[in-house]
Order: C-alpha cells, then sequence, then structure tokens
C-alpha cells in the first residue's frame, strides 16, 4: 500500500503495537494539535482536557485506522469534532445556568465562556495584537486558520477536516486573513473597533 | 479600506501575516500532559498485546480466515446430505396429508393377493378363483395351481362349477 505520508506509516506501525512509532507521531503533532485547540476555546484547562481527548480517541481507534488521507487530516478530524462537542457542551452548561442568574437586576451581555474575565486570566498568552484578532474572529475562520498555519493543511484538507464544501472553507480562510491583516496594520490607522486588544 | 484579495498568496505561505502569526509564542502542552498521554498509549498497546495473538495486521492469524471459510462449506454439505438421505425425506412434498391418505386407501380397490393363503387375509372366493383363472390365461399354470391347492384350504368346502381346474 502506497502511503500518503511517512506519519500514515507510523500509525500504521503504531497499530500494530510499536509504541516507539506513536512517541515519535506524538512529538511531530504534539505542539500544532496543543495551538489549534488552545486558541480555539482559549482556556488552557479546556484545552489540556481536549488535547487528552483527541490522543485517547486517537488509540482507541487505532485498529480501525486505514490510511486514506493525510494522517494530520486524520488527527485534526478527531481534534475538530472534540472542540465541536466543547463548544455545544459549554453552549448548553451557560444556557441551563442563566436562569438562576435572574436576581432582579438587568442581565449582563451574554459573554462566551472563554472570555469571562476570570477564564482570560488564564489564556496568558494572547499578548500581541495579531493573537488578539484571531480571538475575535468567528470560531469557524479562526479554525481554517488555525489548521492552515499549524498543520499546512491545502483548502481541501481544511474543507475534510472541518465537513464544510470547499469554497466555504475558502471564503472562511479569505475572510480570516482580510481581518487578522487588518490588525497587523499600525494603530494610526482609524479602525479602532478592529485594532482595539483586550488588556489583561 | 479596500482590501485585495490575496489569498493565494497567502496560501504560498510567504506572506507577512504567516510570518507574523510564526514569530509569536508557540506554547506547548505540559510534560504532565504529555507523560499521560504517552502512557496511555503504552498501556493500550500492552492491553492488545496481551489479549490477542499476534500474527496479522489486526492480530487475527491469517490462517483462520481460509479455515473457517472451509469448515462452512462443510457443514453446508454435511447438512444438504442429512436432508436429502433422511428417511423422512423418502415423503413426498406433494404426498396428500395423513388422514387424506387413509380415505383414499379405504377408496383404492386392492390389489389382487395372488401368493396369500393367510385365512385371515384371504380374498373372497369369487375374487380369489377369478385371479386364478387370469394366471391360467396367463399361461402360469404352476402358480395358478399352487394358488388352488391354497384356495382349497382355505374353503376346503367350497364347491362351484366354475372352479378354474388344476391341470
Amino acid at each position: 500500500m502506497e502511503l500518503l505520508d511517512e506519519d500514515a506509516g507510523l500509525m500504521l506501525r503504531y497499530r500494530d503495537g510499536d509504541v516507539g512509532a506513536f512517541s515519535a507521531l506524538y512529538s511531530r503533532h504534539k505542539g500544532p494539535l496543543y495551538r489549534y485547540l488552545l486558541r480555539q476555546v482559549r482556556n488552557a484547562g479546556a484545552a489540556a482536557d481536549l488535547f487528552q481527548e483527541v490522543w485517547s480517541r486517537l488509540v482507541a481507534t487505532r485498529t480501525r485506522y486505514e490510511p486514506r488521507a493525510k494522517f494530520a487530516t486524520y488527527l485534526f478530524h478527531i481534534a475538530h469534532n472534540c472542540a465541536i462537542d466543547h463548544f455545544r457542551r459549554d453552549s448548553k452548561r451557560r444556557t441551563a445556568i442563566r436562569p438562576e442568574d435572574a436576581d432582579g437586576q438587568a442581565p449582563e451581555p451574554e459573554v462566551p465562556e472563554h472570555q469571562r474575565p476570570d477564564r482570560v486570566a488564564e489564556f496568558v498568552e494572547q499578548q500581541s495584537a495579531l493573537l488578539a484578532a484571531l480571538g475575535r474572529l468567528p470560531q469557524e475562520q479562526r479554525e481554517a486558520f488555525l489548521l492552515h498555519e499549524e498543520t499546512g493543511l491545502t483548502i481541501e484538507e481544511i474543507a475534510r477536516v472541518t465537513d464544510v464544501p470547499v469554497e466555504t472553507a475558502k471564503s472562511r480562510l479569505r475572510y480570516a486573513i482580510r481581518k487578522l491583516k487588518v490588525s497587523m496594520i499600525p494603530a494610526t490607522v482609524p479602525d479602532a473597533g478592529l485594532l482595539r486588544t483586550r488588556a489583561i | 479600506m479596500e482590501l485585495p484579495d490575496d489569498l493565494d498568496d497567502y496560501l504560498r505561505g510567504a506572506s507577512a501575516l504567516s510570518r507574523q502569526y510564526r514569530r509569536e509564542s508557540a506554547p506547548m502542552p505540559p510534560h504532565a500532559l504529555d507523560r499521560s498521554v504517552l502512557e496511555s498509549a503504552r498501556e493500550s498497546a500492552r492491553e492488545s498485546a496481551r489479549g490477542k495473538p499476534r500474527g496479522g495486521s489486526h492480530g487475527k492469524a491469517p490462517y483462520l480466515a481460509p479455515l473457517a471459510f472451509a469448515a462452512s462449506v462443510l457443514l453446508s454439505v454435511a447438512m444438504v446430505l442429512a436432508i436429502v438421505f433422511a428417511p423422512q425425506a423418502a415423503k413426498r412434498v406433494d404426498e396428500p396429508p395423513r388422514v387424506i391418505r387413509a380415505a383414499i386407501r379405504v377408496e383404492r380397490p386392492s390389489a389382487p393377493r395372488l401368493y396369500s393363503s393367510d385365512p385371515l387375509r384371504a380374498r373372497a372366493p369369487s375374487v380369489w378363483l377369478a385371479d386364478i383363472a387370469a394366471l391360467r390365461r396367463a399361461g402360469r399354470e404352476r402358480e395358478a395351481d399352487a394358488e388352488l391347492r391354497r384356495f382349497h384350504r382355505v374353503y376346503p368346502n367350497y364347491v362351484s362349477d366354475d372352479l378354474p381346474m388344476q391341470r
């Protein structure tokens, strides 16, 4: 069988019991995967949990692994699904606790879990204008950008990982790039809305 | 501000945006997380090694598949033979049910029992004599004589003008 990449070969070796192959695979992908998750969910604790969950799923399903695509596509598809599950759980939890917060005062504006001040404090990495702008992107656009930057996946591969048509993936990446480029323009440009960075 | 659509330039990998992103900090997972994931992977591999025989790529012995196929074929052939040659297989599927068979037996005229000398199973004299006459017409004289002797043993006092006399 012709392998699509060296990582697929490592995964096949691990599937057949070679733990050393898994170590090599882990070393190559742990950084990109961790940053993808960290910058997606923007919460160090949640990112660590998801990171462990992704590798656990990979280990648990290794006997069914077939190298049909680049290994990174396989790994980050698992990561994408874990992140989506996380966002759903987070959304449900926030919806469930909302009635208890009703104390007669005007409700606070809806703030995503990862943007609450106590959570933001955990996310100590966010210091540059670029990363701040990345954090403000819609989740789908942020994901497309991170997948390309962290793993070098093509548009087609990003579409496969995120289960969307190629044109959708392309459009998401295009919008992400436009918005992030604005964040790189010096502060003298009068676009305060896009250049605002969060004080930590 | 009008921004040029330079997605293609960006995808080639040399854009200022990509360079800027790569200059950002590159956080890595904590060492404790590394240890946990690697230990989990090792443990899973050990469990698989304990639970499955080595051999095929999925832990199955390579000879099991053809062996299982051959066993299935043998079993199928044995079942077919058992069905074909079993005693109950002699029954015809179009044979009527038992009650109907009994009725048919009653209605069916009995075949001539030419060689029966059992008094309990003896035919009526006229029937028997007709059978003997039929044997003589067919040239089976010796059988007809033997049958006539049996007739006299069963019906010693029978007198009739049309007895098919012994020759």
